[in-house]
């Protein structure tokens, strides 16, 4: 029996929604089968991995407090690639964006933390974080402007060029290098979680919901509007579809782009300032990967900001969980999490190939 | 025992999802004959041959080659079968020389290039009476010239059947007499040939027997001599079809917009169009024809304000509208709809709404930050009402909807906005008969509302019919300016191979310059 492959229609969102599901199912199943392979019972591990240790935890608030550190960053890099994304502008120097955020963030905390008020220096922190990864995307969509080069290597190589910087300052012992600690004799990163952090606010018992979450909620809000309803977000739209509309339809399409990287890149320096303002220090491993993990968010999510959330927050249960399982399994390292989802993205994209195509069997013979 | 049929198919079906593309056709060439396969766009046509070229494979249904059945499964297999295909497209490497091409897909032309492979291939070609250069690049030919390469090409590999796309597209008259007659040559040598096409003049000269698909059904086979072009588009259309086109009335004014010795270079640099002078009335249609590339995309660009004009002067009303920003430009009432091969490049956003569509020449005149999608919404219906655009509903991405409908979105975007001067490129590229005159009523609608409309056409005959004037154009020079009601197919198709240049009959005025000008007077001296 012969088979070919047929271009489905339309599929409707309850079959697209099994499709997806099932692609995670199989991604687990792949999973467990490694996981016995390595004489792990998969059923434990994964129960310890999908509730992060939370169950009969008596600090299970701060497993939260940390969950959600991780989470911030990763939603609002993934919101502010889709806006880039949505131009198909492919901007995977989200990596780079976000080290020279952090770096310029911890500048301002280290530079003035000491004499304003905390909240004063946040802001600045911020907007400093934003204007920096904002130019060093401007910088490559001015070249793509100009000169027609591609944004997909100029964005990765920029990336190096900022984790280099990031390192030079995390190994340079010198009088001027003040993002170290003076005190110790070897090259560490100091501390300025004095100077400057972002509050909490109390919620009842121990934990406290970091000012953070709350921004990032109502970015993501904006970003919505942004695309869904304004003129801007419509140029956008357009621009991605077919540039040569949007320059038949009176267009600045330079102006778009340039805009629009802007934006992206200044919204993963937000994330940046984010991080470095709740962790108080730098570190060489400041990203965490989400300028890379961000890109698969915003795919998995097809660009939908709501889907953004409900996609960082899954992966971020993979990340955090696993480290947590590895608490307990000592045979699993916590990479485990990546190659999951790894296999996750794989079947993910499979699930995709069948939502736009199904295979059917050739039929023989005549009328 | 000679078989009665070179190539039987019986009851072929391909589907795509849930489109019917082909349903249960049948259809048989005899050895040595010319088959024509009729039908509008979206009939099925390109499908049902792509089965036989190996591209696509069918649900169901038999194939019989000389009487055996076959399965083809590749475009191989179609090779090996003797079936060629020569598609609309041309599939050439253009950086290789025309024996390159040919020898590139010969299964036992072993790893080296041989320099016999030249005469070789000469020689073939002077045996079937092709004049053409072996050496010659692909990128310097002529389209006619691609295209019999790509019949040398099929031929070289033994094609007892040869299949050819619409392949009158994209030549001119005189060159089409010439195909027409290398298939009778080809024909005479026992090939079979079949030839996809709507254009019925061409099927009643050419064809033995006529196949007819409609709409993915079979309808019949005829043979030609016992047919008649309005029986044939009865049966390709399935109701009776006036093939007359109305010119309307023309109520002179003015002239709205005019060029003069305007000069554009295009992507590559070069020169696209080369001083042209021409002006448009309201209330007329001026036809622009000319073979495929001649500057036709580089001058309707220039007026919209998409492409710099390096020498020369465009007035509108009087007003100077060289160097304006695009948007400019649409707010003096000059729109400009271009419908490229891919039908979607310019002028609409493929994957947005109808609606999304709609705005999209004025979503910067709302108030305030938002887009205003409910008046893009009440346009959208109103469109989808007056031009009956078939769509699900006003939310449906414009990529979704059949070729016809595309083009009707985007002429009546255009028409909504109240245009005073309308520059159409190809409206009716790749559209069915219905859908063609409905497009060209439009037109007429809009001329007789004092609509200046520029339309640069590929089918002579609907130019003539339709246009006022025709303007032609030979590798971006204009050859002259004809008044379409006394021009002939023939003296059009010289024009536009550059052979006949009227641009000099009337010695008291140039072409292109209107009498009444708007320049100033001033101008007309330094120019004199």
């Amino acid at each position: 029996m012969k088979f070919h492959i047929v271009k489905r229609d339309n599929c409707p969102l309850w079959k697209k929604c099994c499709l997806y599901l099932a692609a995670v199912v199989i991604a687990l199943l792949l999973g467990g089968a490694l996981l016995i392979a390595l004489g792990v019972d998969p059923v434990a591990y994964y129960t310890r991995m999908f509730t992060m240790g939370t169950i009969g935890n008596k600090i299970a608030y701060k497993v939260w407090i940390n969950y959600l550190k991780e989470l911030v960053p990763l939603a609002l890099v993934s919101v502010a690639l889709s806006l880039a994304f949505r131009m198909r502008f492919w901007n995977i120097g989200g990596e780079g964006q976000f080290i020279l955020g952090a770096i310029a963030a911890a500048f301002v905390a280290f530079k003035t933390g000491a004499g304003l008020p905390n909240a004063l220096t946040l802001i600045l922190m911020c907007l400093a974080a934003m204007l920096t990864a904002g130019i060093y995307g401007l910088f490559v969509a001015a070249l793509k402007v100009k000169f027609g080069t591609n944004e997909t290597l100029m964005t990765l190589m920029l990336n190096y060029v900022a984790l280099y910087v990031l390192m030079f300052l995390g190994e340079t012992k010198a009088d001027w290098n003040f993002f170290l600690d003076a005190g110790s004799a070897r090259p560490v990163f100091a501390s300025f979680t004095e100077l400057a952090s972002f509050p909490g606010i109390p919620m009842g018992g121990k934990f406290s919901l970091n000012i953070c979450v709350i921004l990032t909620l109502v970015i993501g809000i904006l970003v919505f509007v942004y695309l869904k309803y304004t003129k801007q977000g419509y140029e956008i739209a357009v621009v991605g579809d077919s540039a040569g509309t949007a320059r038949y339809a009176g267009m600045k399409v330079n102006r778009i782009v340039l805009r629009t990287v802007f934006l992206s890149a200044a919204l993963i320096g937000l994330a940046a300032a984010f991080k470095v303002g709740t962790a108080g220090i730098l570190s060489t491993s400041i990203t965490d990967d989400v300028g890379w993990t961000g890109i698969i968010v915003a795919w998995l999510s097809q660009l939908n900001t709501g889907v953004i959330f409900v996609v960082s927050a899954l992966i971020c249960v993979l990340h955090y969980g696993s480290t947590v399982a590895a608490a307990t399994f000592s045979q699993v390292d916590s990479s485990f999490a990546n190659m999951l989802q790894g296999v996750i993205l794989f079947l993910v994209l499979a699930a995709d190939f069948y939502t736009r195509f199904k295979i059917v069997p050739v039929k023989k013979g005549g009328k | 025992m000679a078989q009665e049929y070179a190539i039987e198919l019986k009851g072929i079906t391909k589907t795509f999802g849930s489109v019917v593309a082909n349903n249960n056709i049948d259809l048989n060439v005899r050895p040595g004959e010319i088959l024509a396969l009729l039908g509008e766009n979206g009939s099925g046509k390109t499908t049902l041959m792509n089965m036989l070229s190996g591209i696509y494979k069918p649900d169901r249904g038999q194939i019989f080659v000389d009487g055996k059945e076959v399965t083809i499964d590749s475009p191989e297999d179609s090779k090996r079968l003797g079936i060629g295909m020569v598609h609309q497209h041309f599939k050439l490497v253009d950086v290789f020389s025309a024996a390159d091409n040919i020898w590139m897909g010969r299964e036992k032309s072993g790893m080296l290039l041989k320099k016999e492979r030249y005469a070789e291939i000469e020689e073939m070609a002077k045996k079937f009476g092709f004049d053409i250069d072996p050496k010659k690049k692909v990128y310097n030919m002529a389209v006619s010239e691609k295209q019999t390469l790509e019949i040398i090409k099929v031929l070289y590999y033994g094609a007892k059947v040869i299949i050819l796309d619409e392949p009158t597209a994209v030549l001119t008259v005189q060159e089409i007499n010439k195909l027409f007659q290398i298939l009778r040559r080809m024909k005479e040598e026992g090939h079979s040939i079949i030839i996809i096409t709507h254009k019925l003049n061409e099927v009643m000269e050419i064809s033995d027997r006529v196949a007819i698909l409609r709409k993915g059904e079979y309808i019949t086979t005829v043979n030609t001599s016992q047919t008649n072009e309005q029986a044939l588009t009865e049966w390709m259309v399935g109701h009776k079809v006036d093939l007359n086109i109305q010119r309307a009335p023309m109520y002179k004014t003015r002239p709205l917009l005019e060029v003069r010795d305007v000069t554009i270079r295009s992507d590559e640099g070069a020169v696209a169009i080369d001083n042209v002078s021409f002006y448009i009335r309201g209330g007329e249609i001026l036809g622009v024809a000319g073979i495929a590339g001649c500057g036709q995309k580089e001058l309707c660009e220039a007026i919209a304000g998409l492409r710099p004009i390096e020498k020369g002067e465009m007035i509108h009303k009087g007003e100077n509208i060289v160097g304006l920003p695009p948007r400019a430009i649409l707010e003096k009432g000059i729109s400009m709809s271009f419908i490229p091969e891919d039908r979607l490049g310019m002028g609409l956003a493929p994957s947005m709404s109808i609606t999304d569509n709609m705005i999209l020449k004025k979503y910067a005149n709302s108030r305030g930050p938002f887009v205003d999608r409910k008046t893009g919404r009440k346009d959208a219906e109103q469109v989808i009402r007056d031009l009956g655009v078939v769509t699900p509903s006003t939310e449906t991405p414009v990529r979704r909807l059949s070729g016809g409908n595309v083009q009707k979105v985007l002429l009546g975007r255009e028409i909504k906005a109240g245009p005073n001067v309308i520059i159409t490129a190809y409206p009716v590229r790749g559209l069915d008969i219905n859908s063609s005159y409905a497009i060209y009523n439009i037109l007429n609608d809009q001329k007789q509302d004092g609509v200046g409309i520029l339309f640069v056409g590929e089918d002579l005959d609907v130019m003539i019919d339709l246009c006022d004037k025709i303007l032609v154009l030979c590798h971006g020079k204009v050859m002259g300016v004809v008044h379409a009601h006394k021009t002939t197919k023939e003296e059009l198709g010289l024009m536009m191979t550059g052979a006949l240049d009227l641009t000099h009959k009337y010695e008291d005025k140039p072409a292109g310059f209107a009498r009444d000008s708007r320049f100033c007077t001033e101008n007309r001296k330094e120019e004199a």
